[in-house]
């Protein structure tokens, strides 16, 4: 019956309804470009959501961690192959989300007859010097983007758009702490209008972007520092830093929370 | 295959040569006018504060020297190292091979692999690569050197060319220049003023230069220390923090101070 281009279209479009549903419970991930590297933060409930892929590049996801593996697997494949058959020069984060991520999470989407991936993934790569950084984002859809300072994933791409002049008054950041604080911050304001917003990238026809999905207010100061003092004690931080001073070819390095610890203000602090 | 981490599983699913990384020439053996790359002196010793590993720069094919400044001491990964000996085309393609394995199975796996399972994966490339290696168009006989996060300690193990492992105790040499560095070592550990494992790390950077000076004495195809052209062997200390490459500053200073102008 899905020959028909209407059903083919009506199919799409209740797939991409019953995707949108599957990351509405989930936490977002927020990466920030900043002096000594990038920072990837996100919150989770015992599953790890970042992940090394090779020398100077991240992987951050959202969604169901079997489809998650199977595409880190993709990506660690294809990124290891390259190094050792070329160069690691040339293993780019361009070069997986492009021909790695995109065209296989964009058939999975489209192939109504199997399971797509539910999956969003940021994948960061640190650049020599800041300039350079970049964090691609791409949807469960296939739809991928390319950022120099800010990625975010979120269940609606919405808030990305809604976090944009957030971000833009930080102006550049020049420390761990900044880095941290900022993240922090803008992973509150992210989840919280998550919560607040309804339909995510969708709306009863599947047809509008998603610059236009509902538009929620902007949460308080109070709102988000509870926000984050709450899943401070409820949830794991997880925290990477893709770091340019490593001095070594890896830089990846996970960051535990007492090494985080005296760099959460004291706001974000829970209650001991 | 990749979800159990094995790099050489997927290298082999892409076609790559993983098992025959060089065929031996005419079936049987080098053709009559064909010199192999070949030739070097690499060691590791115990000493106090860990393992030292070394290799002199030299790189020679017969009578020619190729290159005098070689790296024959390779970091596998923060905790590993392969001081190769034999023909460079096939041991460079060999640790090529085993670092990017070691990544792959971190980042795949999300733990380091095992110090049992290096050595294990050393040991299938040089299983491998016995044809060539008994044709003479792939010989390597390695030393693996490296720290055992298990067990807390330093470690040393040394190969045949048919991938035969065996642990050093103390200290474990290999190339041509190998009988003279092994003569010293047996000698000072016997009659020396006490066994080299208890030298603290200034005096075992000394006598390992002393070593290698000592075997391009007798060995044309080991470069030694050239103090005029800046080259010093590649030293690398293995401890608790992982590899570490001593510094030509450090080196070119034990050498004047204590090699060169020593009584």
């Amino acid at each position: 019956m899905y020959e028909e281009p209407y059903r083919w279209i009506e199919a799409v479009a209740n797939r991409r309804q019953y995707l949108d549903d599957q990351f509405t419970q989930g936490n977002p991930l927020v990466g920030v470009s900043f002096s000594q590297g990038i920072l990837l933060l996100t919150f989770n409930r015992g599953t790890e959501k970042i992940y090394e892929i090779y020398d100077r590049i991240a992987l951050g996801g959202m969604g169901h961690p079997a489809d998650l593996e199977k595409l880190r697997y993709t990506l660690l494949d294809m990124a290891h192959v390259e190094g050792f058959q070329r160069s690691p020069a040339d293993v780019t984060a361009s070069r997986l989300m492009k021909n790695g991520l995109a065209p296989v999470i964009k058939q999975a989407f489209e192939e109504i007859f199997k399971a797509p991936y539910i999956a969003k993934i940021l994948l960061a790569e640190l650049g020599t010097i800041q300039d350079r950084d970049r964090l691609f984002t791409i949807n469960y859809d296939g739809m991928f983007e390319e950022q120099r300072e800010f990625g975010l994933l979120a269940a609606s791409s919405s808030v990305r758009g809604l976090l944009a002049p957030e971000w833009k008054t930080h102006g550049s950041l020049s420390s761990l702490q900044s880095a941290l604080e900022v993240s922090l911050r803008l992973w509150g304001i992210a989840s919280l209008l998550q919560a607040s917003t309804p339909f995510p990238d969708n709306d009863e026809e599947g047809t509008v972007p998603s610059s236009t999905a509902p538009v929620s207010t902007m949460p308080n100061d109070e709102a988000i520092a509870s926000r984050i003092r709450d899943m401070l004690s409820k949830e794991t931080l997880e925290c990477v830093l893709l770091d340019r001073e490593s001095g070594k070819m890896e830089t990846y390095r996970a960051l535990s929370l007492p090494e985080l610890q005296p760099f959460i203000p004291s706001v974000f602090q829970p209650a001991t | 295959m990749g979800q159990q981490g094995d790099f050489l599983q997927v290298l082999r699913e892409r076609g790559y040569a993983v098992d025959d990384l060089r065929h031996p020439v005419n079936g049987n053996g080098l053709s009559g006018n064909t010199e192999v790359t070949t030739g070097t002196t690499v060691f590791a010793m115990k000493y106090g504060e860990g393992v030292l590993v070394a290799g002199d720069r030299r790189a020679t094919a017969g009578n020619v020297v190729m290159y005098d400044r070689t790296d024959k001491v390779l970091e596998l990964d923060r905790f590993s190292v392969l001081a190769i000996a034999g023909v460079p085309a096939t041991a460079f393609e060999m640790a090529r091979i085993l670092e990017h394995s070691f990544k792959y199975y971190r980042r795949s796996q999300l733990q380091d692999l095992s110090f049992e399972g290096k050595l294990r994966a050393l040991s299938t490339l040089l299983k491998n690569n016995a044809p060539a290696a008994l044709a003479g168009t792939g010989t390597v006989a390695p030393i693996f050197a490296g720290y055992d996060q298990l067990e807390g300690c330093g470690k040393i193990f040394f190969y045949d060319i048919l991938g035969a492992e065996f642990e050093a105790v103390e200290y474990a040499v290999s190339g041509s220049g190998s009988p003279t560095i092994r003569g010293i070592l047996f000698y000072m550990n016997r009659w020396g003023r006490g066994p080299v494992a208890g030298l603290d790390e200034e005096e075992a950077l000394v006598f390992v230069l002393r070593l290698m000076t000592s075997a391009a004495e007798f060995d044309s195809a080991t470069g030694g220390v050239d103090a005029h052209a800046q080259l010093y062997p590649i030293v690398k200390r293995i401890s608790a923090e992982g590899v570490k490459t001593i510094s030509v500053e450090r080196l070119k200073t034990l050498f004047s101070e204590k090699v060169l102008n020593h009584v």
